[in-house]
């Protein structure tokens, strides 16, 4: 059986292949002005890579924000259920999943099968996602990858405000002007995020295993920020950015199962 | 009662051009809510009730009622508005005069009631100061005078701010319930607010009128709960139909109410046994409960779960905007005056769950009415709706979410404003919440 997952992200949209069980291509690009075609364009593109075409496809799930957009797609799942399912199937014992994007943070509570229990999203604000690291990064004027190995040089953590983006930066501006160096400040953008997360997360309650999947799981400073707020060890996947693909191409292979029955 | 005063304490002064053309589009708008939501809840459900098209025009708040009112205020009636349902409505009707809620669920007029409080404030308060600045509520403009109970921060400051325009009679509100002193104060308000009505209306509350006018709010309660026991089994009214039948008591004449709503009632009946569903009884079935979801504009939520995909079904809710209007009959042992007035005063004091209360145990009457209705009407999850600004739902929603999770009953949190732009993320979260019922469902 071989299903594909697209994920139509805020940021970039990832296809994912699946075949009995197994990830055997992955695609990604930016979701664009034109999302649809860009969802398009990354699943023919994973197919080319698996050298396979759209009618060994069995069945196509979509997913993300932008889900509805999708042309091509045979069903849709919320992205909550998405991320517990590639959650419970990358890591057997996950209870918690922790999805960090590009404009959207969520947690899910999940059970031994991959269905969510619970979930919270970050409120209407993008201060405890990808963009606010981003954001941050051009405060400091340095690249967006270097700003994580730059946060674990910090000797000490200077607190400032993630309730918002735009006052996380001119909190950002107030520790410049205080020179306090780069490490330090990249840490505080850091520890500020965790924050945010963490309390989220105990809305749900820290239930072991905790994955942190989504774009923002490659950041080493993120993860170590994290890590220290939730006190606790927490798994990462090799492909953390498509873990919500694999979560779709997952329930996919679910239908054509149950179809088949 | 400084009603002409020219200094207003609040209220800025506005040209009345710019009013006027205020007024213009927004009512031009909320015309177009009105019908688009109607359509909407036409297209949503099968075998939709015949009986629904009585209350699809009576819900127009630019239609028949509204002329039907001016008429009676012309031939010398009096008409009374009210914020919350505390206030004794039976009085009003007793005194020959027409009461009116007030509470503003247009989205547009919230922005106008920026200029006068600061957008922290529940946008129900902030959308009802917007109203009466350009006039837009013919039942707000209508009322001869407003009766304000001191629920809330919002509301009791609301009172306070529409008092430039009308006379308010405010009533104080006693915070604990489950004490004498308090019925006792509570009785004393009701008192006092039977004098101001007998006063604006020159009509004596007698014995007779108010017994007639009780008899009638109580065969209202009674179609009212028939309504809500037909929702407890398979769908045979939407959610939204329901929510529109409650909402238009609150200014719909009473009797004539009452008999649409029996009728309807019998219609629902015959599709229980012809097995006539609205929706597919498999659909989860939602409970929501929380803030007010006041018609026209703020019909959001109901229309995101019941145009899910999952679709869902509202087959109960727990709103002041909804199943808390009327389930409560006023119940008197004696027709004595003195009954009479023990009776109202209990009723609107005792039975409310509002989050303004407190007692030693906290609001218990309110975790009380919530388990019972997840039992009763098996529902399959619950979703707790707060609008930004509504403190007190806001921060009984902890204790009311681990009421649910001892008896595992899926509830989600959802937050929102006076607002069309956040819909898209209302449909993630409010569908990945039915998609989790329905699988739930299926396990």
């Amino acid at each position: 059986m071989i299903t594909a997952g697209l994920d139509l992200g805020t940021q970039s949209v990832k296809a994912v292949i699946l075949k009995d069980g197994e990830v055997i291509s992955r695609s990604q690009a930016f979701s664009g002005f034109d999302p649809a075609r860009a969802a398009e364009q990354t699943l023919d593109e994973a197919l080319k890579k698996a050298k396979m075409t759209l009618n060994d496809l069995d069945h196509i799930t979509a997913t993300g924000s932008g889900m509805a957009l999708a042309t091509n797609s045979n069903s849709t799942i919320s992205m909550m259920g998405a991320d517990a399912r590639a959650g419970v199937y990358l890591f057997p014992k996950a209870r918690t999943i922790i999805d960090v994007g590009a404009e959207e943070a969520r947690a899910v509570k999940c059970d031994e099968k991959g269905i969510m229990i619970e979930f919270v999203l970050n409120e209407r604000c993008a201060a405890g996602a990808g963009t606010f690291i981003e954001a941050m990064a051009r405060a400091l004027e340095v690249k967006l990858e270097e700003m994580g190995p730059l946060s674990l040089k910090a000797e000490r953590a200077s607190p400032i405000n993630a309730s918002c983006v735009i006052f996380g930066e001119s909190d950002v501006v107030t520790l410049i002007h205080r020179q306090e160096s780069k490490p330090e400040i990249a840490r505080a953008v850091f520890d500020a995020m965790a924050d945010r997360i963490s309390s989220m997360v105990h809305r749900l309650g820290v239930n072991p295993e905790v994955v942190l999947i989504g774009g923002v799981a490659k950041d080493v400073g993120f993860v170590a920020s994290l890590k220290r707020k939730l006190g606790i060890d927490i798994s990462i996947p090799e492909y953390p950015e498509f873990a919500g693909a694999l979560g779709a191409a997952l329930t996919a292979a679910g239908k054509v199962q149950r179809s088949k029955k | 009662m400084s009603n002409q005063s020219q200094d207003k304490k609040y209220m800025p002064e506005i040209p009345q051009k710019e009013i006027d053309e205020l007024r213009k589009s927004i009512k031009a708008t909320s015309q177009k809510v009105m019908a688009d939501n109607i359509a909407r809840m036409k297209k949503t459900s099968n075998n939709r009730p015949e009986a629904m098209q009585y209350f699809d025009e009576v819900a127009d708040f630019f239609g028949k009622r509204e002329k039907e009112i001016r008429a009676a205020k012309e031939a010398g009636k009096k008409v009374v508005g009210y914020m919350c349902l505390f206030a004794p409505t039976e009085l009003i009707l007793a005194a020959d005069a027409i009461p009116v809620r007030v509470n503003s669920g247009w989205y547009d007029t919230a922005k106008l009631g920026d200029r006068v409080v600061p957008v922290e404030v529940c946008p129900v308060i902030r959308s009802t100061i917007g109203a009466k600045m350009i006039g837009l509520s013919p039942y707000l403009e209508l009322s001869d005078s407003l009766i304000s109970v001191l629920t809330c921060d919002g509301q009791t400051k609301l009172g306070e701010i529409l008092s430039d325009y009308k006379p308010v009679w405010s009533m104080p509100l006693p915070r604990v319930k489950d004490s004498a002193q308090s019925l006792r104060f509570w009785r004393e308000e009701i008192m006092t607010v039977k004098k101001q009505i007998e006063a604006l209306t020159g009509n004596k509350i007698t014995a007779k009128k108010l017994r007639s006018a009780i008899e009638r709010t109580q065969k209202a309660t009674k179609a009212f709960r028939r309504l809500q026991d037909l929702r407890k089994g398979n769908p045979v009214i939407m959610g939204r139909d329901a929510m529109l039948v409650n909402q238009t008591y609150m200014w719909d004449d009473i009797t004539r109410w009452t008999e649409k709503t029996e009728a309807l009632c019998d219609e629902l009946e015959k599709k229980v046994t012809g097995k006539e569903w609205v929706c597919s009884p498999d659909a989860p079935r939602v409970m929501v409960t929380g803030t007010p979801m006041i018609w026209p504009d703020n019909w959001k939520l109901p229309t995101l779960i019941e145009e899910g995909t999952p679709q869902g079904v509202i087959v109960a809710d727990e709103l002041c905007s909804g199943e808390r209007l009327l389930y409560d009959p006023v119940g008197v042992d004696e027709w004595s005056m003195d009954d009479m007035f023990n009776a109202i005063s209990e009723r609107y004091l005792m039975a409310s769950t509002c989050p303004c209360f407190t007692s030693k145990d906290g609001n218990e009457d309110r975790i009380n009415w919530l388990l019972n209705k997840v039992k009763e009407w098996n529902i399959q999850g619950v979703i707790y709706y707060v609008i930004r600004g509504c403190m007190l739902y806001a921060m009984e929603y902890t204790r009311v979410k681990k009421v649910l999770d001892r008896i595992n009953m899926p509830v989600y949190y959802l937050d929102t404003d006076y607002t069309r732009e956040d819909v898209g993320q209302m449909k993630t979260r409010v569908e990945a919440f039915l998609e989790m019922l329905a699988a739930r469902i299926d396990l």
